[in-house]
């Protein structure tokens, strides 16, 4: 059965390029363009994977991925955050929330995956 | 040690099989050892006790008494080998002589030494250098390099002395 | 990824849009933070995505620009017109910048140096701006520089306990190590609990892993990337070459880890270096092995004294015998570490061994030429056509068995040459061609060197030699004798057969002189001959008179070693078995093996042991078994002679002197067999397929 990931990210270009991507290693991808839209779909769907930009509007990254770590299915669930080489504390501040690991922008598909396969086989 | 030196000195071995007692010049001994593990050599002659290892050589070690026609040394505290160094056709040879008892290091002029009996002995005369009287007690010296010799004529004894014990010197296997 | 980059450009004009307005917001109102958020919040969003798709210039404008507006939403710079000129310009700019056909402009780049120029002035002034370095471009799948090669690492691998809580799975990391090269994972479960005590949701392994990869270090460290501030993670290269190849490494890793519980770096640190030692040996086998096979002779040679040769094969004897006490020391003792080095001894002590012994063999070509000149001068003297090949000149000798050699062949060759070779006319007559022909074959057979001299002579005529054999009282007149036997009597002292006894050969040399020199050289002769047709003389030498490999066995008080070149196979057998054979013969793997019980033969008293051992050596061409009380191991063996006093005593090679300071005695088996049975009636048979 193939995994199913969850994206969360405001900016339309990254959405597409990222479940493009995934679709093609064969995975199956929910997009949600922000964090109150993200947490609705973890509600209903069984998710293995999040995928979650930082810095959106209404929720922010950080505030989702504590958010999903309150919610008792997901307290192990990895999550991947999105993040610029810049970022340094934000990294801190998302992993202290319960994040997995990172992906730093901008990246190609490749370094996508290779993130991926350190959380989800 | 060379021949001039070897005759200046006096000195002999004295050591005893059974009650008689024989002397050998120093010259001719290398040391003593004491009585250790002979490891024998199947189809010998009987008087070839085996070999010993001696500083990581090979040494091998005769029954003296076997040689002389006594019964085979039984070993006792005061066992010893006696390592010589023998003139064979030129060469120099270690074996060990299997001894009952070492007795003293013995100072014997020449004078001292009287020309071995040439009848009535036990032994024959090549083997015996001479004789000395030291303390009432004949002390016969011998020529180890006839001893010892790697020659298959074993009896030492005269052949006009022969008993019956001399069958078992006689050689086996050759 | 063209649909990708159309809708990032869609995405971005929006976003430069919704910008401006922002930006002529906020000249109205500088202080409004939540304006310079926004503003901040597109350069960020344009600087993390542009990269993705290609806009490279517009990520390393924009991150300046985020730079700036993130001074400025710290508080630590203000939004001066100055600077929202600038970011307005910026604007601009970045639209211009959507347009790929607009990164060739020369306007177009030197607005943006211009402009960059500008916007670096702007941040100049706080010296804690932060440096970032330009990671965009070289965010590649690849940092590392590839490595040709692969190398060895060890990995230490222990995350804290609660690394299963932010969703981290430590299996997959060890997966992807996996993916990188060859590996072996060692988990250590020594710090799990008890199950009173265990909390469920907590990691408590941990993982020693050696990695075989042609990745470099930074890649291997990436596969922790995400663990690293929550583990203990320690990565050393241990080896520049594929360490995971040899068998040997493993199996101790293996050893190590199933009794401690780490291996410990420095533990594969030394298994490391005796894994390096072995493959260096590898390469100077190879080497070597290279070396011997050429067959040039030695350009590239040094003289050497013979003294000097043989000041080195004693001091490689005595080693070998040292060497041989610090096993037996080693063993008995067992101190740790000890054994290891004992044996490291050892191996490097039979390498020395065996390239001492090979420089003092010499290929018997030097010899030959001798030879050849004696046949050249002989045959003119003799008036006889005479032609002499060679074969295995390039065969190697002891060097003092070649010298111990020449005589007794020189003395066969001339043999052949006046006894051997008729004349040119005869050989016509019987219809032999008008050239004689004597060949000289050198060549390996196991540990021996043969060396075969053949004529296509008159031969041997074993009526001759019987009837002088009886005309001299050696055997009977009815004795009846096979032809080898015959031939065998040529070897007596005294027995030259020549007609004449011809100046050359007669000379007081005989057959018996040859025999005995190479018995000498632990050597042994045969004839072979046809009457008419030819005589061949078969000559087989040891290849090193030194050292031996042997098994030391034990019958009674006394140490054995049998050459291990005859030993076939070792049984086990029950001492009642033994005596309840008939005719001395016993079966083992479904063949009948005659068999010799030493202590019998050696007049020693029967066994109480229960069990002894039957060792099977090779006999001429056939089995036989020789009994002994226990087979203790393989010994190599220095041989030292027994002396002159045992000279006659051919059954015993010679005598070593084993580790722990004992003489243990070397038997030759085939002179053992022969003598064992002639005590016996019976004959050795072939081996004959159990009855059933």
């Amino acid at each position: 059965m193939a995994k199913i990931i969850l994206i969360v990210d405001d900016s339309e270009s990254i959405r597409e390029v990222v479940s493009f991507t995934l679709e093609n290693e064969g995975y199956k991808v929910l997009i949600a363009n922000d964090g109150t839209d993200a947490l609705k779909f973890l509600d209903g769907s069984h998710i293995d994977l999040i995928i979650t930009d930082l810095h959106m509007p209404e929720m922010d990254g950080i505030t989702l991925i504590r958010e999903v770590r309150k919610m008792p299915t997901y307290q192990r669930i990895p999550i991947l955050f999105l993040t610029t080489e810049s970022q340094a504390a934000k990294k801190m501040e998302a992993k202290d929330a319960g994040a997995t690991g990172w992906i730093i922008k901008p990246f190609v598909p490749a370094k996508l995956i290779a993130a991926l396969n350190k959380v989800l086989r | 040690m060379n021949q001039e030196n070897l005759s200046k000195i006096n000195s002999y071995l004295s050591f005893k099989l059974g009650d008689e007692e024989f002397a050998a010049h120093v010259g001719k001994v290398l040391n003593i050892l004491e009585m250790t593990k002979i490891t024998e050599v199947p189809k010998a002659p009987v008087y070839m006790k085996g070999v010993i290892n001696l500083r990581g050589t090979v040494l091998p070690v005769i029954d003296t008494r076997i040689k002389f026609g006594m019964t085979p040394t039984v070993y006792t505290t005061n066992t010893c080998i006696i390592v010589l160094d023998i003139d064979v056709d030129g060469e120099s040879i270690y074996v060990g002589a299997l001894v009952d008892a070492v007795q003293a290091v013995l100072e014997i002029d020449k004078n001292h030494i009287l020309p071995p009996p040439s009848i009535g002995s036990k032994y024959k005369s090549e083997f015996i250098e001479g004789v000395a009287n030291i303390d009432d007690k004949f002390i016969m010296i011998l020529n180890m390099d006839a001893v010892f010799s790697t020659d298959e004529i074993t009896n030492l004894r005269d052949k006009t002395e022969e008993t019956e014990q001399t069958t078992d010197i006689e050689e086996i296997g050759s | 990824m063209d649909n990708f980059k159309k809708k990032f450009i869609e995405e971005a004009t929006d976003l430069l849009e919704g910008l401006e307005k922002s930006l002529l917001a906020l000249e109205e109102n500088p202080e409004d933070l939540s304006l310079i958020q926004q503003v901040f919040r597109v350069m960020h969003t344009l600087k993390g995505n542009s990269g993705m798709f290609g806009f490279e210039m517009i990520d390393s404008f924009t991150h300046e620009m985020e730079t700036v507006y993130d001074l400025i939403r710290n508080g630590k710079l203000k939004a001066t017109r100055e600077i929202l000129d600038v970011t307005l310009a910026a604007v601009d700019h970045l639209k211009l910048l959507l347009n790929e056909d607009n990164y060739n402009d020369p306007e177009v780049i030197g607005n943006h140096k211009e402009l960059l120029s500008k916007v670096a002035l702007l941040v100049k002034g706080d010296s804690a701006s932060e440096q970032n370095a330009h990671a965009d471009l070289n965010v590649e799948v690849n940092k590392s520089v590839e490595e040709k090669g692969e190398k060895t690492y060890y990995i230490f691998f222990e995350p804290i306990n609660e690394i299963f809580d932010n969703g981290t799975n430590p299996l997959y990391l060890l997966d992807e190590l996996h993916d990188l090269g060859k590996v072996e994972v060692f988990a250590h479960l020594n710090k799990v609990p008890s199950l009173n005590v265990l909390n469920p949701e907590f990691c408590y392994t941990y993982w020693e892993v050696i990695i075989a990869t042609s990745a470099s270090l930074n890649d291997i460290s990436d596969v922790f990337i995400f663990v690293e501030d929550d583990s203990t993670i320690e990565i050393q290269e241990i080896a520049d070459y594929n360490l995971l190849t040899d068998e040997i490494f493993i199996d101790d890793l293996k050893k190590l880890a199933s009794t401690q519980n780490d291996i410990g770096l420095s533990s594969v640190q030394n298994l490391t270096k005796e894994a390096n030692s072995r493959k260096v040996k590898d390469k100077i086998k190879s080497f070597n092995k290279d070396r011997s096979t050429s067959k040039e002779t030695s350009i590239s040679s040094i003289r050497v004294s013979a003294d000097k040769l043989d000041i080195l094969m004693n001091l490689v004897s005595e080693l070998v015998t040292t060497q041989a006490r610090l096993s037996l020391f080693a063993e008995e003792n067992n101190i740790p570490g000890l054994l290891p080095i004992a044996e490291n001894v050892q191996k490097l002590s039979r390498q020395l061994r065996d390239t001492a012994f090979s420089i003092v063999l010499i290929p018997i070509e030097n010899m030959l030429t001798r030879f050849q000149r004696l046949v050249r001068d002989l045959s003119n003297e003799l008036g006889k056509e005479v032609v002499f090949v060679t074969e295995g000149a390039e065969t190697e000798l002891d060097k003092t068995i070649i010298e111990s050699l020449a005589d007794p062949l020189m003395h066969i060759l001339r043999n052949s040459l006046d006894h051997g070779i008729e004349d040119s006319d005869v050989r016509v007559k019987k219809g032999k061609p008008k050239q004689g022909r004597i060949s000289l074959k050198a060549y390996y057979s196991g540990a021996n060197v043969m060396i075969q001299i053949s004529d296509d002579g008159a031969g041997i005529d074993p009526v001759m030699i019987t009837e002088k054999a009886i005309a001299k009282g050696i055997i009977s007149p009815d004795r009846k004798l096979t032809k080898r036997e015959v031939l065998e009597l040529v070897f007596l002292p005294g027995f030259s057969t020549a007609r004449q006894v011809t100046d050359l050969s007669g000379r007081g040399v005989g057959m018996d002189v040859v025999k005995r020199k190479i018995s000498d050289i632990r050597g042994e002769v045969e004839i072979e001959s046809e009457f008419g047709h030819g005589t061949t003389i078969t000559i087989k030498l040891p290849l090193t008179l030194s050292i031996i490999d042997g098994l030391l066995v034990k019958v009674e008080d006394t140490h054995f070693i049998i050459p291990l070149l005859v030993v076939d196979k070792i049984y086990a057998i029950d001492h009642e078995k033994i005596k309840k054979t008939f005719n001395n013969v016993v079966v083992l793997d479904g063949k009948q093996i005659p068999f010799f019980y030493i202590r019998e033969e050696f007049d020693l008293n029967e066994s109480q042991e229960k069990f002894e051992q039957v060792i099977v050596v090779n006999f001429e061409e056939k089995r036989v078994g020789l009994i002994v009380d226990h087979v203790i191991g393989e010994y190599q063996a220095v041989l030292k002679p027994l002396g002159k006093h045992y000279k006659n005593q051919d059954m015993i090679s010679g005598a070593t002197i084993l580790g722990d300071g004992t003489v243990a005695l070397v038997v030759d088996t085939n002179k053992i067999i022969k003598l064992f049975s002639k005590h016996e009636v019976f004959k050795i048979k072939e081996e004959e397929k159990p009855e059933k």
